[in-house]
């Protein structure tokens, strides 16, 4: 990797790029902004576009459909949780729904919360993420 | 910030000696060229940009972007509600802002960009003004589209642009920013992706696309190449740009594709507020200086701004305590956001501190900070008295904390909408219901008839009232307040079923349609 770098620092044009702060800011900038979307396709979420560039991609098609028991109880999640975060869940983005489960476990401690999403796309088979009790596994 | 080049301070640690001598950019024909000091990669640091389009993307940047932080007010009931957060960076989970934080933060970002916009000490407002957008954006997912991205990038790389006027600057006068290089190519980056993230099979048959877009566009699309054809060709556009929009000698290329591809964004219906707006603004730096150049020195105003540049301390003076008591005044009577008023008095001080600072540094002059101190509070009168957003901040604040289980709060937002926009009935229903909840019968159907006298052609507070009088054993008065729904909203399935329940009569089933509360931000 190293000597990949010095190599690219030898290169004429990226030579003297590198020579400077601004040139190393924008190289650095540059690279990160090419590489930060190749992120997407390594990540667990499917639905997590952010950061991606992939603005209005099928994905962004997907409609999930998030519910929660507690203790074999159905729990509204609109009475926790502001709408728009409820809009963010729909679009079945982990992180989100992860953080309601968490939240969900620290109000009713002891308790068995199941959490998931059943989700719909335009692509691919419908598929269902969670339903365990997200206290004891807090990842969907 | 921008103003500092950097200088190679160690030219015998720099890499290797340059093998070839760097071609400087080749400069638009307007503007002159100028020699670039030492041997640094051309095509960022000899970017040259005549002065007018600088200035003309300074304006129209910053000035949308001072309407789009006043829009997203309208989202700031959203923020703190329930005490959950979940920011883009797991580190910023606590930073997230709540309600009145994030409405303030907006207020300021707006009154910076406008700032900004008269090009108002931009070394120290444009980096003041990306770090709360960075903040507000970063530490929620509340309003995490790609677009809100862009801007904190293209804000970031804002920083770094010498947005100021050179001295002496004419028009064509050149201006050397890597930044603004780096804006164009922040743009072919989202570009490439944003085309390679459409390689998909659900895209090219127009699946996605079909199910996206609307408006006027879709029936210029259908009627004319079809679905599958505009999905194929939006990917092509996008590679063309990602190929173009940075190269100066192929302007002439992403100019026509990328200022066409954005109005048919804008024509399609998607929901992505201003994006479409903010990227034409960004083509400003794709059209040729000298036509910019051209315009500028036709422009009318240019004797007027100039003598705003004036040095005079007693029109620094004035300019500054008429803007800002004027500002300050103008709130007062007609600005309807909360806090404007008091964010006002605070903002009042800006223009002091820039003309002070300006002293300090042995300068005279300023009167432009009175200017556009008192431009900036005008944008918010502006936005608020030609948008609805003040009064959908209130709607959805109550809105939010009626559905989370907070009536009182609730009721506080209600009141506080009633008394900016009396002639909203959803304020009154809104009301209504919850002093019925809670008991206080009499104010609970007044505010019931209010909104039904202003919301004529709906059932719902009619439907209300009924309920609530056959909920308390008054059944000939809820089926009389049962058919007046059904007569203000023929088609209301709510009206209509409630009438079946209370008469035990058998009605026609319409095709009506359910009742629906409007405080939802996610209508």
């Amino acid at each position: 990797m190293l000597s990949f770098l010095r190599w690219l620092g030898q290169t004429p044009h990226l030579g003297t790029l590198l020579s400077t702060w601004r040139g190393r800011a924008i190289a650095l900038f540059l690279i990160a902004q090419l590489l930060l979307p190749i992120l997407y396709f390594t990540r667990k979420d499917p639905h997590d576009e952010r950061f991606a560039w992939r603005m209005f991609s099928p994905m962004r098609m997907a409609r999930c459909l998030p519910t929660a028991t507690i203790d074999g109880k159905p729990f509204n999640l609109a009475t926790e949780f502001h709408e728009a975060w409820l809009e963010i869940a729909s679009r079945g983005r982990f992180t989100v729904i992860e953080a309601m489960g968490a939240r969900l476990c620290a109000k009713n401690p002891g308790s068995d919360v199941r959490l998931w999403i059943d989700c719909t796309y335009i692509d691919r088979e419908p598929r269902s993420y969670g339903s365990y009790n997200i206290c004891n596994v807090p990842e969907l | 910030m921008a103003k500092k080049r950097d200088r190679s301070k160690k030219p015998a640690a720099a890499p290797p000696p340059v093998e070839r001598p760097v071609k400087a950019a080749k400069p638009d024909k307007a503007i002159e060229v100028v020699p670039l000091p030492s041997e640094q990669p051309a095509f960022w640091f000899g970017y040259d940009v005549a002065w007018a389009k600088v200035w003309l993307f300074r304006v129209l940047v910053f000035g949308l972007l001072a309407i789009d932080a006043l829009l997203q007010i309208r989202h700031a009931p959203r923020y703190g509600a329930g005490g959950f957060n979940v920011a883009q960076l797991p580190l910023l989970h606590d930073l997230g802002p709540s309600r009145v934080m994030y409405e303030v933060a907006q207020l300021v970002s707006a009154y910076l960009f406008i700032l900004a916009a008269f090009g108002v000490a931009t070394r120290v407002v444009v980096p003041c003004v990306t770090a709360i957008y960075a903040w507000l954006y970063f530490s929620s997912q509340l309003d995490s589209y790609q677009h809100h991205y862009l801007v904190a990038l293209v804000l970031g790389i804002a920083c770094f642009v010498p947005w100021q006027r050179p001295a002496d600057a004419t028009p064509s006068t050149p201006v050397r920013s890597w930044a603004l290089r780096l804006i164009l190519v922040q743009l072919a980056v989202l570009y490439l992706w944003a085309a390679i993230s459409k390689m998909d099979p659900a895209w090219l048959d127009g699946r996605t696309l079909s199910g996206q877009i609307t408006g006027p566009l879709r029936a210029v699309v259908d009627s004319s190449v079809g679905i599958k054809a505009a999905a194929r060709f939006t990917i092509v556009v996008e590679l063309a740009l990602a190929f173009t929009v940075w190269m100066r000698p192929a302007w002439f290329i992403a100019l026509p594709l990328g200022i066409g591809f954005h109005v048919s964004v804008l024509l399609s219906g998607l929901e992505i507020g201003l994006f479409a707006w903010l990227m034409l603004a960004m083509y400003v730096l794709v059209v040729p200086d000298r036509v910019w150049v051209r315009i500028a020195e036709l422009r009318p105003l240019r004797g007027v701004l100039d003598r705003l540049r004036t040095d005079s301390d007693l029109v620094t003076g004035i300019s500054v305590v008429l803007g800002s008591a004027l500002a300050v005044a103008l709130v007062a009577v007609a600005c309807r956001f909360e806090n404007a008023l008091t964010v006002a008095v605070a903002l009042g001080l800006v223009p002091i501190i820039i003309v002070v600072g300006r002293r300090l540094r042995g300068r005279r002059g300023g009167a432009i900070a009175g200017v556009a101190h008192l431009a900036g509070i005008l944008v918010w009168l502006a936005v608020d008295r030609t948008t609805t957003v003040a009064v959908d901040y209130y709607r959805f604040w109550g809105g939010s904390q009626r559905r989370l289980g907070n009536a009182e709060t609730a009721e506080v937002a209600y009141r506080k909408m009633i008394s900016i926009a009396p002639g909203e009935g959803s304020g009154h229903y809104q009301l209504g219901r919850l002093l019925l909840k809670r008991g206080e019968e009499q104010a609970g159907l007044d505010e019931l008839r209010k909104a039904q006298a202003i919301e004529t052609a709906r059932a719902r507070a009619y439907v209300a009232e009924a309920q609530y009088l056959a909920g308390k054993g008054r059944g000939p008065e809820a089926i009389e307040k049962a058919r007046e729904a059904t007569y203000a909203e023929p088609d209301s399935k709510e009206a209509n079923d409630l009438l079946t329940a209370l008469t035990g009569q058998k009605r026609e089933p319409g095709a009506g349609t359910p009742g629906s509360d409007d405080d939802s931000d996610q209508r």
